[in-house]
């Protein structure tokens, strides 16, 4: 059927084309959509009839500005997927509103909202060429044919799909598949874009790259674009704001970098990152900042505007802010911990060591510019006081 | 039953007010509500009318009398024996054929499986009185084998003679069941228990064996229902040995009794039914293997002799049967009385070809044309709507459309001579004329199609949803969120991804109304001969080579269609990119 032949395999390799001018260009004329503003309100969805089942999703309030880019994180279960589907209008919600810009969408068909979908699978029309795939959409609104073609044109080449349009979908790699369903996706010019886990059956370093070029192109469409995943680095590195998810309710809506240091809850910081959580006594608060005693010493960390002083709270320490020393200590006890072990993964490595406050993972960064240890050695344990951060162990579901 | 499913459409047409500003409804699919109906309504028409009147006329007084006297009156109760050891004993017969073509077929290494395949499929595409004929040619009284050539005297007529020919003309239901399921067994599960120390024949018996008790109860209930249903058979080698079907069919024919017809039609409908929704429901649930997927790799094919001469001479002796009986039907259409007197003869041929035969050959021919590409893409639309559209309804779509097949002919024909030999009359009104009889419209041709496509739809609709099931239902999401509506996604996305199955739909549609009898004989007209009941008169009459005659045209038609369907799908024009 095409005229060329090389197996997608071959391709693979030479992709990632630097963008030029002409893509960058074609890219741009993709731009002309205006992004929406999507408002949840109250939004619920209990699946089945019986009214007393667990909400998949329940009273979640969001509000995505035009062109932000918002991930949906949280394990599987979480509600997520649901919420985009609700977006979309695959679900239809039990309660509560859907509305862009200010039309309320809750009764609005899925086919006639301004919106595309990128789906996990892909979803490409197998008996449909990449042109054809592309152009499904646009041939739907009755365009006329030429401009079809024009407009299917610009957005393979913004995807530097240009020599694969007569394609069939088996024809191409995973990572080509993904352009092709983000092209058609593209050239419906949405008021808001929606990612339904698109990166998880790509290979990691795929990932890596589509990650980077959806968060680019993102930025230059400027379009409204919510992403689902369960991969946390996705979330941390392509939104302007995550909302992490939990049996349903929204756990925190924050900029990647507030979600990492100042978590709003225990599941926020356990899922996002790696975190030690250590018992700590607090002496006292004032603005922001506590005075705790762990580790055989007094510390001054930042601290989460509720914790208070009888209340149960746990001090949030990332490995990476861990500082070790060697020490003449040698038993487990004030300061002094213990390797129990210790893993090497190039550019870091990775200790557990046993102290009086339980276990905590290490990360140290670089190997080969610092002293390493060995399991049995007694070290002196501190941390970073600035990145510590004490929050309250609250009623944490399930 | 169905109105239950959309009571806002289904309201009548002549009673609806001024509707009130259609635009506020834009939310839903309208498209989808529309489609719902329409297949609602015509699978109520086709398959829901007939069985309704038919349990109002059986559950009626002088009906009423025949079923609740069927255990206690002892004719009653023979003929209530007669099926059920019927049944029974073709199920098991059938099965173990079946299994035994299959298991050579996937597992024993051997030259020539692609004839054996073919041979082993042969019988679906027969009309019904090919075996029986041929049967009773070869192994009757008069057989040349039995009698001429062993000097035997057997009486093929009654349950020896029936269980032979029902076992040959079924097995291949048995056969193609088995067959998918034994191939995609994972062969890694046989290398696992090899492994673990098992030797071949443990393998078989611990660990195929078992995987396929559900295919092999599956197989076992379907026979039994096609077994106690037929008609074509019992009639012409039932002799004596009188089961529902046969009785039911003479109380409507021969006594006129139509009540009495219906009476044993719903004592026939109740074991067929039952088997069917457990077959459906239960079976399948239980089935841990899945026939739609890919096989997960070839198994070593068994060379042992120990296996392989045993089964390996079973088939071919089946095999060799089924060869016997297709060779009789073709050399006995071209002698004079085969035989008895062997001399060449055209005359049978031209009375199909150009006498009498041609007449009903024309018509045969044409309402199966008429009623195959409806009753195929009817078969992909409840298939489309069950599997991707409807949710709490989709159950009973899918029952109310496997119907026309779970429900046995004879039933279906009683049913549509009592609802359509006269005027439809719901609340009142008379919604369309009399589609069945010799005073209905068109010759009662209508009905005719009516019955083909209720008959064949459901092959469609099985293949339709097994094929379905296999589509990611993200595409279909996707076309919607591209714009496209219930419909339009239908016919641009699902349609041509399940062209293969659309196809053997098809294929399936036509063979079926090409040789189906059981229902036509109740509602075939002089004005609209159809072939299979042309048939019968002419065993009825003795006239064995003119039945051989059609019987051979007949096979030849649904062979062209199937080849020209075939040759048509392949065109590029209507096969699009797909593969390679």
């Amino acid at each position: 059927m095409t005229a060329t032949s090389e197996t997608p395999m071959t391709q693979q390799t030479q992709q990632t084309p630097p963008a030029d001018s002409t893509v960058q260009s074609a890219r741009d004329s993709l731009a002309t959509a205006t992004p929406g503003r999507v408002t949840l309100r109250s939004l619920r969805k209990v699946y089945g009839d019986d009214a007393s089942a667990t909400p998949a999703v329940r009273d979640v309030d969001l509000d995505i500005e035009p062109g932000e880019f918002i991930t949906l994180l949280g394990p599987s279960g979480c509600g997520k997927t649901t919420t985009l589907r609700m977006i979309a209008g695959f679900e239809t919600p039990t309660a509560g509103e859907i509305r862009l810009d200010d039309d309320l969408l809750n009764k609005v068909a899925p086919n006639k909202r301004p919106m595309a979908m990128v789906f996990q699978s892909y979803a490409l029309f197998p008996h449909l060429s990449v042109f054809d795939n592309v152009a499904y959409g646009l041939k739907l609104k009755k365009m006329p044919s030429a401009r079809v073609t024009e407009e299917v044109e610009t957005a393979l080449t913004s995807m530097n799909l240009g020599p694969y349009r007569d394609r069939a979908p088996h024809q191409m790699s995973g990572g080509q598949q993904q352009r092709v369903a983000l092209a058609r996706a593209l050239v419906m010019r949405p008021k808001v874009l929606l990612f339904d886990e698109p990166l998880s059956n790509l290979d990691a370093k795929l990932r890596v790259q589509m990650r980077g070029e959806i968060r680019r192109l993102q930025r230059r469409l400027g379009i409204t674009t919510v992403f689902v995943t369960h991969d946390q680095d996705e979330a941390m590195t392509m939104s302007d704001r995550i909302v992490v998810m939990n049996v349903g309710v929204i756990e925190q809506v924050d900029t990647p970098e507030e979600i990492y240091r100042h978590p709003l809850s225990v599941f926020v910081a356990d899922f996002i990152g790696r975190a030690n959580f250590l018992d700590v006594d607090v002496q006292g608060i004032e603005d922001g900042s506590a005075r705790v005693s762990v580790l055989g010493r007094q510390w001054t960390v930042p601290s989460h505007p509720e914790v208070e002083v009888d209340a149960p709270v746990t001090l949030l320490v990332r490995p990476e802010s861990v500082r070790l020393s060697p020490t003449d200590g040698r038993a487990v006890t004030g300061s002094v911990g213990r390797v129990l072990s210790s893993m090497f993964y190039g550019e870091s490595i990775e200790y557990d060591i046993e102290t009086e406050a339980g276990n905590l993972v290490v990360s140290v960064a670089d190997p080969h510019a610092h002293e390493t240890f060995s399991p049995g050695d007694y070290l002196d344990v501190g941390f970073e006081e600035g990145r510590a951060w004490l929050m309250p162990v609250g009623d944490e579901p399930q | 039953m169905t109105d239950t499913l959309l009571p806002a459409a289904a309201a009548p047409v002549g009673a609806s007010t001024p509707s009130p500003r259609p635009r506020r409804r834009s939310g839903r699919d309208l498209t989808l509500v529309t489609l719902v109906t329409v297949v609602s309504l015509l699978l109520f028409v086709i398959v829901g009318l007939p069985l309704i009147r038919i349990l109002t006329v059986a559950l009626s007084a002088e009906g009423w009398e025949i079923v609740s006297s069927m255990l206690t009156n002892p004719v009653n109760r023979r003929i209530l024996w007669n099926t059920v050891q019927l049944g029974v004993l073709v199920a098991v017969l059938g099965t173990a054929v079946g299994f035994v073509m299959a298991y050579a077929q996937v597992r024993l290494k051997f030259r020539g499986k692609k004839l054996l395949h073919l041979i082993a499929l042969m019988p679906i595409v027969s009309p019904p009185f090919a075996v029986a004929t041929a049967a009773i040619t070869m192994f009757g009284r008069n057989g040349i084998i039995s009698n001429k050539l062993l000097g035997l005297d057997i009486d093929i007529y009654g349950l020896k003679g029936l269980v032979f020919v029902l076992t040959l003309s079924f097995f291949p239901v048995s056969y193609m069941n088995l067959k998918g399921m034994l191939e995609s067994l994972d062969p890694s599960l046989d290398e696992a228990a090899s492994n673990l120390g098992a030797s071949k024949l443990k393998i078989f018996t611990s660990v195929t064996l078992p995987m396929l008790v559900p295919g092999i109860a599956g197989s076992f209930l379907l026979l039994f229902v096609e077994s106690i249903a037929d008609l074509a058979n019992p009639l012409v080698l039932g002799g004596d040995y009188t089961v529902l079907a046969s009785r039911a069919y003479l109380a409507v024919t021969g006594e006129y009794n139509v009540a009495g017809g219906a009476a044993y039609s719903l004592v026939l409908l109740v074991p067929a039914l039952s088997v069917f929704l457990v077959q459906r429901y239960w079976v399948s649930r239980k089935n841990v293997v899945s026939v739609t997927g890919k096989p997960a790799g070839s198994p070593e094919l068994i060379t042992a002799p120990a296996l392989r001469i045993p089964i390996l001479g079973l088939a071919l002796v089946v095999a060799g049967l089924v060869v016997l009986m297709y060779a009789t039907v073709i050399f006995g259409g071209f002698v004079k009385i085969f035989g008895v007197n062997n001399d060449f003869t055209l005359s049978h041929y031209r009375f199909v070809l150009a006498g009498i035969g041609s007449d009903a050959m024309f018509t045969t021919t044409l309402l199966a044309l008429v009623a195959t590409p409806i009753a195929g893409l009817l078969g992909m639309l409840i298939a489309w709507l069950v599997v991707s559209k409807l949710k709490r309804t989709s159950g009973l779509m899918d029952f109310v459309g496997m119907l026309g097949l779970s429900v046995p002919g004879t039933v279906i024909g009683i049913g549509y001579a009592i609802a359509f030999n006269t005027p439809t009359i719901l609340g009142g009104r008379q919604w369309f004329p009399a589609v069945a009889g010799g005073s209905a419209i068109l010759g009662g041709a209508m009905a005719i199609v009516m019955v083909f496509v209720a008959r064949s739809l459901p092959s469609g609709q099985r293949a339709g949803i097994a094929a379905l099931q296999q589509i990611n239902p993200a595409i279909d999401e996707a076309s919607t969120s591209l714009g496209a509506n219930s419909f339009t996604t239908f016919r641009k996305v699902t349609l041509p991804l399940i062209r293969p199955a659309l196809l053997s739909g098809l294929t399936y549609a036509f063979a079926r109304s090409m040789t189906t009898l059981s229902p036509i004989v109740f509602i075939t007209t002089p004005q609209t001969k159809i072939m299979t009941s042309q048939i019968l008169a002419e065993v009825d009459a003795g006239r064995f080579g003119n039945a051989f005659a059609y019987c051979a045209i007949l096979i030849v038609i649904v062979l062209s269609f199937i080849g020209l369907l075939n040759l048509a799908m392949l065109h590029p024009s209507i096969r699009g990119i797909q593969r390679r």
